[in-house]
């Protein structure tokens, strides 16, 4: 018989670390199992599959990274593994990058994350930066180019919000929702963003879950997602779009799924509640105005990754006692929330761009006569004589009084689902650009190009559709190049094409 | 709680199923008893020697420094020696050994006291030599606390025994309501507290009922708190029933805290004429075979109330004086059962997965004095002098709910520990 000695309290919750990982890995599952599925259905069994394929790569990545990494530094490889929640990052890792992704751009992200990321800091819990979030910067900065570009090809809708330069104004806010198929689809997560950011029901599920679970706190996801609604709606009042405009800044992009699993990463967020309230309110103002001014589309990513860096100095800040120091610490939360609520309004009002000035969108900028809107900008030139194979042109004969030929052309798109598209190689049926070409066949020239359907995305495409693009093509033979649209390369390569079309068409090739 | 701050408190299984509604185990007759001879850390000067022959009720030691205490036989038998021995807290002391002759003669050193019709400084005089205690764990002398009351709005007589485990102080108000009663209302005289209340938690529906027929009529009210841990500790029940925070004593916020226990103990003093002699202690825990609430005398080894109990269930055990919470692990069970003792927690020892700390902040979220347990660990480990003098460290009670609330299961309230004996070495 023996009595042991431990030191006091010798009583412990049932909630571990492992079960909060649990909890926190079905959630991730949840997600990932809706991303399976809608993209399964919406673009093919083959990308339904690249979803799974991408998660398994980048979890074998993880495993192996910290597999060899204990091996090395001479632990227990089994323990090891079970206690640093690898497999997390991996999920997290993958659910933020786009579908698009190459696999070795993938693995070696990971690999980056858990291994500079995580491991050598001194493993789970001492690292300093989110481990996923570091994974898709090295990701999108370093491996943008080996994207897979013929899988998809639609904007998201921080991209086209992004090529409006998010203006705030109903029109532009409501074309944006309208092409996505209104706020209820964004609600449900029918459309293409980064693979686990779309269903917002899902996510809040997810959240509600978790906090019930005690497993995150709901000041983070609160404050964070909050702060973003009421920012940007602020903006939206003041500007003429509305409470909506701050609804899209919610449901666009990654801010509720950064909410739920990102900003509540207990290892590398502060740790007291009034800490916690000052990192997401600063995470949420930064991520605003990411959009707003930067050059990502979202800037879900950098805000978190900027925030995990002045964690130590938020818990520093909030040191004490918190009853002793109540009035102390309500005075800093206040003043620190504040003066970054106040930065963002600040930039929104006078910072964000508007129609009336500098808009580069072709939709929202119809008084193109007489090339008064300097507004499209040419960039490379694209030869007429180029092989349009990939664009998938069919020529139809309209007219032809031996001197002119009209032709009626259709291209492949580049925007969004249309049941009545070409069918592409991945099996989806894109929407269509159409235009009629008037020939001169004495010279084999265009002399008049008029586009009738426009099938690309609005408020990125539409920049290459102006009348002052489509001016370009006159009196151009098969040997000319046109200047394409910088902003809008898929389109003017798709108009490009069409023109071509049509000239092979008329020389009888 | 405030939007800035967690909950300050946590809602633990108390397991009190396993003890609260079986029969009480009377362990009266034990062969030998020691008697502590300490009170808090302060030594009791012995008033018989080697040889006398006591009575129950014998006056035997007393504390007499700035504070007066009473200490009294509970058998009757011979002195037979002085030894030095380990105490529930862990110290060695001093403990008088008296051999129990089972007759059980009583000696009432004091009379009963009519505390209706009594001044107030006959009854406060009476409370100081009956050698009344805090019974809920300090040991503090009762009638110190009632010295000087004056502006006292309210006085809470604390049932709410928020340790996990521990049935002790239910069981001995379900059974003594009557000298629960007599014992609120002298209370209540003595700190002329303009409102007066029993404390319980409100998931003990039986016990509010008793209590609200017990008190109908008197000017004592039932009040309840939530089933939160520590919602039995002074600071934690004053600022539930009150809303108000305080820096040292209750008495800043208007209020006097007693333990129930103090109050039935003073209820049969002054109806019996008997002082503290008996405990009712709780033994609980999957450690031990038979889990039971007891009544022993003071003065009882643990291991023969262990014995009564059926015995440990496994070859390796932790024996906690206490509840699982706040009592300490005492690797030896030849210690006694002192007058501030009220259980015995036995678990079988199970290994615990630590991991590493993930930073979650439930320990600042639940810590009940408001502070940050994770940064105080942190900064203890790289012996951060500067910031552990802004984390308030000596404000920490050693409640253990950061420990509990630790999903990593590290042991928080313990490094909470070495940094308070670290700056106490620095200063």
């Amino acid at each position: 018989m023996k009595l042991s000695f431990k030191p006091s309290p010798n009583y412990r919750s049932p909630q571990s670390t492992d079960s909060i990982m649990r909890d926190l890995t079905i959630c991730l599952c949840a997600v990932t199992v809706f991303a399976v599925v809608y993209y399964g259905l919406a673009w093919g069994m083959e990308t339904g599959l690249r979803v799974v394929l991408l998660m398994v790569t980048s979890i074998v990545a993880a495993l192996c990274t910290e597999a060899v990494w204990f091996m090395a530094t001479k632990q227990n490889v089994k323990e090891g593994i079970l206690s640093s929640y690898g497999w997390v990052t991996a999920i997290i890792l993958t659910l933020i990058s786009s579908v698009n992704v190459s696999y070795y751009g993938l693995a070696i992200s990971t690999i980056i994350a858990i291994l500079f990321g995580k491991l050598v800091f001194g493993g789970f819990g001492q690292n300093i930066f989110n481990p996923a979030a570091f994974g898709e910067a090295i990701l999108m900065s370093s491996f943008a180019a080996s994207n897979r570009t013929d899988l998809m090809t639609t904007a998201t809708p921080t991209m086209v919000m992004k090529g409006s330069n998010w203006i705030a104004t109903s029109e532009s806010l409501a074309k944006t929702v309208e092409s996505f198929g209104g706020f209820g689809k964004m609600l449900l997560g029918g459309y293409t963003s980064t693979i686990g950011s779309t269903c917002a029901i899902l996510l809040v599920l997810c959240l509600i879950f978790l906090i019930w679970q005690k497993d995150i706190d709901w000041q983070m996801p609160v404050f964070y997602i909050g702060t973003v609604f009421v920012l940007t709606a602020i903006i939206g009042l003041a500007k003429g779009a509305g409470l909506g405009y701050g609804l899209f800044h919610v449901l666009a992009g990654g801010v509720l799924f950064g909410g739920v699993f990102m900003c509540t990463d207990p290892v590398t967020t502060p740790v007291t509640i009034p800490g916690r309230i000052v990192y997401a309110v600063g995470a949420a103002v930064l991520t605003v105005i990411f959009r707003w001014r930067s050059n990502f589309a979202d800037g879900v990513l950098y805000s978190i990754l900027l925030m995990n860096m002045l964690t130590p100095a938020i818990d520093k800040l909030f040191d004490g006692n918190q009853i002793k120091d109540a009035g102390k610490i309500r005075t800093r939360v206040l003043a620190s929330t504040l003066s970054c609520l106040c930065i963002g309004l600040l930039i929104g009002m006078f910072g964000l761009k508007t129609t009336a000035e500098e808009s580069t969108s072709g939709a929202a900028a119809p008084s193109a006569e007489g090339g008064a809107a300097a507004a499209t900008n040419f960039g490379a030139p694209i030869s007429l004589g180029n092989d349009f194979k990939e664009n998938r042109c069919e020529v139809e004969e309209i007219s032809n009084d031996g001197t002119q030929a009209v032709y009626h052309v259709t291209a492949r798109g580049f925007g969004l689902i249309d049941p009545d598209g070409i069918a592409s190689s991945s099996g989806h049926e894109y929407k269509r650009n159409e235009a009629e070409i008037t020939i001169d066949l004495a010279s084999k020239t265009i002399t008049n190009y008029t586009l009738t359907v426009f099938g690309d995305t609005e408020g990125i495409g539409d920049l290459a559709t102006t009348e002052e693009a489509q001016q370009l093509f006159v009196g151009k033979g098969l040997s000319d190049e046109v200047d394409s649209v910088t902003g809008a390369t898929y389109t003017s390569e798709s108009l490009v094409a069409m023109a071509a079309a049509a000239l092979n068409a008329a020389s009888g090739n | 709680m405030s939007l800035f701050t967690g909950p300050m408190n946590e809602h633990l299984d108390g397991h009190k199923e396993l003890t609260a509604h079986d029969e009480v185990l009377h362990l009266e007759n034990p062969e030998t008893v020691w008697i502590p001879l300490v009170n808090g850390a302060a030594p009791c000067t012995p008033l018989v020697n080697v040889g006398d022959e006591v009575k129950v009720g014998t006056k035997i030691a007393e504390r007499n420094d700035h504070f007066y205490l009473p200490l009294f036989s509970p058998v009757s038998g011979v002195v037979t020696a002085i030894e030095k021995k380990m105490t529930a807290s862990m110290k060695m002391a001093d403990h008088l050994r008296i051999q129990n002759d089972r007759k059980g003669t009583i000696s009432k050193p004091f009379a009963p006291i009519d505390y209706e019709n009594a001044s107030w400084e006959e009854l406060h005089e009476f409370v100081k030599n009956a050698g009344m205690l805090g019974l809920g764990g300090a040991g503090f002398p009762t009638y110190v606390k009632y010295a000087n009351p004056e502006n006292v709005d309210l006085l809470i007589i604390n049932g709410v025994e928020c340790e996990p485990y521990l049935t002790a102080d239910y069981k001995n108000m379900m059974e003594n309501l009557k000298l629960l009663k007599a014992g609120t209302l002298a209370f209540h005289k003595l700190s002329k507290a303009k409102k007066a209340c029993v404390s319980v938690k409100e998931d003990k529906k039986d016990l509010i009922e008793k209590l609200k027929e017990t008190f109908a009529g008197t000017e004592i009210e039932v009040r309840t708190v939530k089933d939160v841990y520590p919602a039995g500790w002074e600071r934690t029940l004053v600022y539930m029933l009150t809303g108000k925070r305080y820096d040292k004593l209750p008495i800043e916020a208007g209020c006097i805290v007693n333990n129930a226990s103090t109050a039935i103990a003073l209820g049969d003093a002054m109806l019996n004429g008997m002082p503290i002699t008996k405990k009712y202690v709780t033994v609980s825990g999957d450690g031990v075979a038979k889990p039971a609430n007891v009544v022993v005398l003071v003065g009882t080894p643990a291991h023969d109330i262990i014995e009564a109990c059926g015995g440990y269930t496994s070859d390796d055990c932790l024996l906690i004086a206490g509840g699982p919470m706040m009592g300490s692990t005492i690797p030896n069970d030849q210690f006694v059962i002192g007058p501030a003792s009220n259980g015995l927690t036995v678990f079988k020892n199970e290994p615990v997965k630590v991991v590493k700390c993930l930073r979650c902040g439930k320990c600042t979220e639940s810590c009940p004095s408001g502070l940050e347990p994770v940064r105080i660990n942190s900064a203890e480990k790289v012996k951060d002098i500067e910031t552990l003098k802004k984390l308030d460290i000596n404000s920490c009670i050693e409640c253990g709910l950061c420990s509990y609330v630790c999903p990593s299961k590290i042991d928080v309230t313990e490094g909470v520990r070495r940094a308070k004996r670290y700056m106490a070495l620095v200063k």
